[in-house]
């Protein structure tokens, strides 16, 4: 797990102060999607090795959700965007 | 209307007193109680614009008053209690950029001081308090240890902590450790 985070609000804070959601690439289906399309979307989940979107809230810090891009396997940070930055959630 | 009026009584007042650790480094932290007066949470209406020459208007004036807490979000802090209807009143000034929730008994304001302030607060917090890069005026929300507090850098060597109220004595028994080398003077609202 990555131990600092460069939140671009507040600069670099340890993990401690984060909570992960979990994958940023996902994208919430239509009310009327079906079953399927809602089950994959709530519970199914890939586990990626090597570089990974994900949501992290700086709940100790500033409270605004991130988008946090990095390595599974190196730990290495690429990027920390605020997830309201255009394009960043879909 | 309430059917029996709320005794207000202060966090602290029931928390450690005295002198702790270390006899005599001349580095001696105080810990301060401060007054339970005003603390506005103040947050921008979505597009609302640069409002940091708005948001010192809602507080009283005083140095240190307007604390940053995040993107378009401010604490205003003063050492009067505030009715709902003076705090009701200030939001005209804000002209529906942004609003003011009461936080007055929901967080309270701990000061602390000293020669060795910066290594005390430093066992808790990852946040580079170096005078270069923490300048007076500048604050920070982070963990001071498991707690979440807002560090506001009020003078070279003094410091308040904004943490919520039921945090506010476990807090102020962990600086009180934390200072345990230098020497502690604790003062409560007593
Ligand atoms: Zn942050």
């Amino acid at each position: 797990m990555a131990s600092l985070i460069a939140c671009p609000h507040c600069g670099p804070r340890p993990k401690e102060e984060f909570t992960v959601r979990g994958d940023a690439g996902i994208t919430r289906p239509a009310p009327d999607a079906g079953e399927d399309a809602w089950y994959a979307y709530v519970y199914l989940r890939d586990n990626p090795r090597g570089r990974h979107k994900e949501h992290w809230h700086h709940t100790s810090g500033c409270r605004r959700w991130l988008v946090v891009e990095r390595d599974t396997m190196t730990h290495a940070i690429y990027k920390v965007t605020d997830a309201s930055a255009p394009g960043e959630t879909a | 209307m309430a059917d029996f009026a709320l005794l207000h009584r202060p966090a602290l007042a029931i928390a450690k007193s005295g002198s702790f650790g270390a006899p005599s480094t001349g580095k001696r932290i105080t810990l301060t109680a401060l007054p339970e007066g005003h603390v506005l949470h103040v947050l921008a209406a979505r597009g609302g614009g640069d409002l940091t020459g708005l948001i010192p208007r809602i507080g009283d004036g005083s140095a240190h008053a307007v604390r940053p807490y995040g993107p378009g979000q401010w604490f205003v802090i003063g050492d009067a209690s505030l009715s709902a209807a003076e705090i009701f009143g200030k939001t005209p000034v804000l002209d529906g950029k942004a609003s003011i929730s009461d936080q007055g008994q929901g967080r309270v304001r701990i000061g602390i001081s000293g020669a060795a302030v910066e290594a005390v607060l430093a066992k808790g917090t990852a946040v580079d308090l170096a005078l270069s890069n923490f300048p007076v005026g500048h604050s920070a929300m982070t963990l001071v240890g498991h707690i979440s507090a807002l560090i506001s850098r009020t003078g070279a060597e003094n410091f308040e902590l904004l943490v919520l109220r039921g945090f506010a004595e476990s807090l102020w028994d962990e600086l009180i450790q934390m200072g345990l080398e230098f020497g502690v003077d604790a003062k409560t609202a007593r």
